[in-house]
């Protein structure tokens, strides 16, 4: 025997033969018990794992084929005889009718009793083997039942829009994304789709159906299905049956509001920025031609002042390109800052000695008001030079000839503030909303001959931002504006 | 310009004052009268004033549409129907603002008489105010 003791139940009231049985088996290596009648026959049986019972057909108590039918419907696999003396044809057949797996007549040889339970355990086995791989395989039918449910789940909660088309132009599956995207209001499985499509992929979709396109490849359209509201991304691929021949194609589609949005704006950037290098291009240009036109009469004098003029539109030029260079540097996101413990204290006396000499040609008095120690944040030492010498310069600049400049700086919860406020021309609130805008720049009678890039403001900002800090401006027309920078505490 | 003629005053707008200087310069070497000016609402002032017989204005100056408005201010008044009115803009991108005029309240609205790129030659602004004084 391949098992090491098989277990057998002796179900039978006659006590000789129910023990000379048990012994028997016990003999040739099987575990074996007894139950006297049928009731225990049944307990035992349907409490323990056997592997064979045998039963006697008259007992006492219960008929031995209740007992093999008991048995039979609550372990369909345990194997059963039914052992009788009165045995007839009738019962043979009632007993195999009802599951048992063969009829012992007695009385019985040990011989006969080892080949029938051997041949029995042989058919135990198979019935267990079957039982095993019929549990298999119901398992397996449903890890592919919930695996499928769940990529079910995952297509229908993505966002981007999945669509597969088979090859008559109907819908083979789809998520509720590809009608939100498409703007199709009813879309049914099995239904032809091809005209509900928007064109271009419509156009892409029948190529592939008629095989005009390689299977290999795949293709994307961006199209505009709300003017200015919503931009998508079709991306068509081939589905291919096994054998490489066309069964579908899917098309996956992607909302790109967003991102045209973006591109808009740098599209916006680009061309206000072109339009910002054109002007003192064109200035300087203008003055070159009238210079070196023989047939104008213009003076030495006016020729070396239109020079003059050129130089410094030159000039403003130079400063426009580094501070684009900085914004762009500042929109790179993965930038590595070399960060410092930095002083601010330090920071805004050495700007102020940077500033000495444009703040005396307008005699224009800097005061600077401190109450704190050691006021240190970690940072990019140019960039906080760069914040406040922006801001600075614009207080100098902007301010009344022989007017006043008060820096002071604190603490304000979290925060260290500098605050930088001028007595210069001020701000109208309209003027106050576009100030950080790139190439907004005051115009007025008094700003008339003030050179910058108008950029300064939009570099502070992105540069402030940065840090997690905020920048303040409080303005009045004609009595200054002060701006307050706010930078976290570490 | 024939010789009969009266001189043509031409007031120019532009808030970039080395332009405003340059096309003084050109226009006067060609023998116009100049009037400049560095913003729409003083042009608006020396254009009720002086009465010229063309303005060219720049169009984005105090406001980004400043030469616009100029314009539709002066085409309210008589003397502005029979003059030309000219807008300067390198502002022509098709991306973000809107330059042109395309629908009829907005031609109704910006009615100057000719659109012009900058930077414009000033040869290509005399010739379309010599196309004017022709007629």
């Amino acid at each position: 025997m391949e098992n090491i003791n098989p277990k057998i139940l002796v179900v039978d009231d006659e006590k000789g033969l129910r023990l000379g049985t048990q012994r028997l088996l016990e003999n040739e290596g099987y575990f074996a018990d007894t139950a006297e009648n049928g009731t225990e026959g049944i307990v035992k049986a349907l409490s323990e794992d056997f592997d064979i019972v045998i039963i006697d057909l008259r007992m006492p108590d219960i008929e031995g084929i209740e007992v093999l039918k008991k048995i039979k419907e609550n372990k369909p696999n345990t194997v059963c005889f039914i052992a009788t003396a009165y045995a007839s044809y009738e019962t043979a057949v009632e007993s195999t009718r009802i599951g048992a797996y063969g009829y012992i007549p007695k009385p019985f040889t040990p011989e006969e009793l080892i080949y029938q339970v051997e041949k029995a355990f042989t058919h135990r086995k198979l019935l267990l083997e079957t039982e095993r791989l019929t549990r298999e395989k119901e398992e397996r039918l449903l890890e592919i039942a919930s695996e499928k449910s769940r990529l079910n789940t995952i297509i229908k909660s993505l966002k981007s829009g999945v669509l597969v088309i088979n090859l008559t132009g109907e819908t083979a599956y789809f998520n509720s994304s590809v009608l939100q995207l498409l703007n199709i209001n009813e879309l049914n499985l099995g239904e032809y789709v091809l005209d509900k499509l928007p064109n271009k992929i419509n156009e892409m979709v029948k190529k592939y159906l008629k095989l005009e396109e390689d299977i290999h490849k795949s293709y994307s359209v961006q199209i505009e299905i709300y003017p200015g509201e919503l931009y998508i991304d079709a991306y068509c691929s081939p589905v291919p049956n096994p054998d490489n021949s066309l069964a579908g194609v899917v098309v996956i589609i992607r909302n790109i509001t967003e991102y045209k949005r973006i591109e808009l704006v740098k599209n916006q950037f680009v061309s206000m920025v072109a339009h910002e290098l054109k002007t003192p291009v064109a200035a300087v240009l203008g003055f070159l031609k009238i210079i070196l036109d023989p047939n104008l009469n213009v003076s030495e004098e006016k020729k070396t002042d239109f020079l003059i003029r050129s130089s410094h539109r030159l000039e403003d030029l130079l400063h426009m390109v580094n501070d684009l260079l900085d914004i762009s540097r500042l929109e790179l996101k993965n930038k590595e800052k070399e960060l410092i413990e930095v002083n601010l204290l330090d920071c805004i006396n050495n700007v102020i000695e940077f500033l000495h000499n444009e703040a005396e040609k307008r005699n224009i008095n800097i005061n600077f008001e401190n109450n704190i120690k050691d006021p240190v944040i970690t940072a990019n030492p140019s960039e906080i030079s760069r914040i406040l010498t922006n801001i600075l310069s614009n207080a100098i600049k902007y301010n009344k000839e022989s007017g006043n400049v008060t820096i002071n700086l604190g603490i304000n919860s979290n925060y260290y503030f500098i605050k930088i406020a001028d007595t210069g021309i001020g701000l109208r609130p309209a003027e106050k909303e576009k100030l950080f805008q790139e190439f907004y720049r005051v115009k007025s009678e008094k700003t008339r001959g003030i050179s910058g890039t108008g950029l300064g403001l939009s570099i502070v900002k992105r540069l402030v931002e940065s840090y997690a800090g905020k920048i303040e401006v409080e303005s009045e027309i004609d009595i200054g504006t002060a701006f307050t920078i706010f930078l976290p505490i570490n | 310009m024939g010789i009969r003629e009266k001189v043509k005053k031409i007031l120019i707008v532009d808030d970039d004052i080395d332009l405003l200087e340059q096309n003084k310069l050109l226009l006067e070497n060609k023998g116009f009268n100049v009037l400049t000016c560095e913003s729409g609402e003083e042009a608006w002032m020396l254009y009720q004033n002086e009465n010229p017989d063309a303005v060219v204005a720049d169009l984005i100056m105090e406001h980004h549409d400043s030469g616009f408005v100029l314009c539709h201010k002066i085409k309210k008044t008589e003397h502005g129907k029979v003059i030309p009115v000219f807008i300067l803009t390198s502002a022509t991108y098709d991306t973000g603002f809107k330059f042109s005029a395309s629908t009829f309240e907005e031609r109704d609205w910006i009615n100057c008489d000719a659109i012009l790129n900058k930077p414009v030659s000033v040869e290509e602004i005399i010739k379309k105010l010599e196309k004017y004084f022709s007629i």
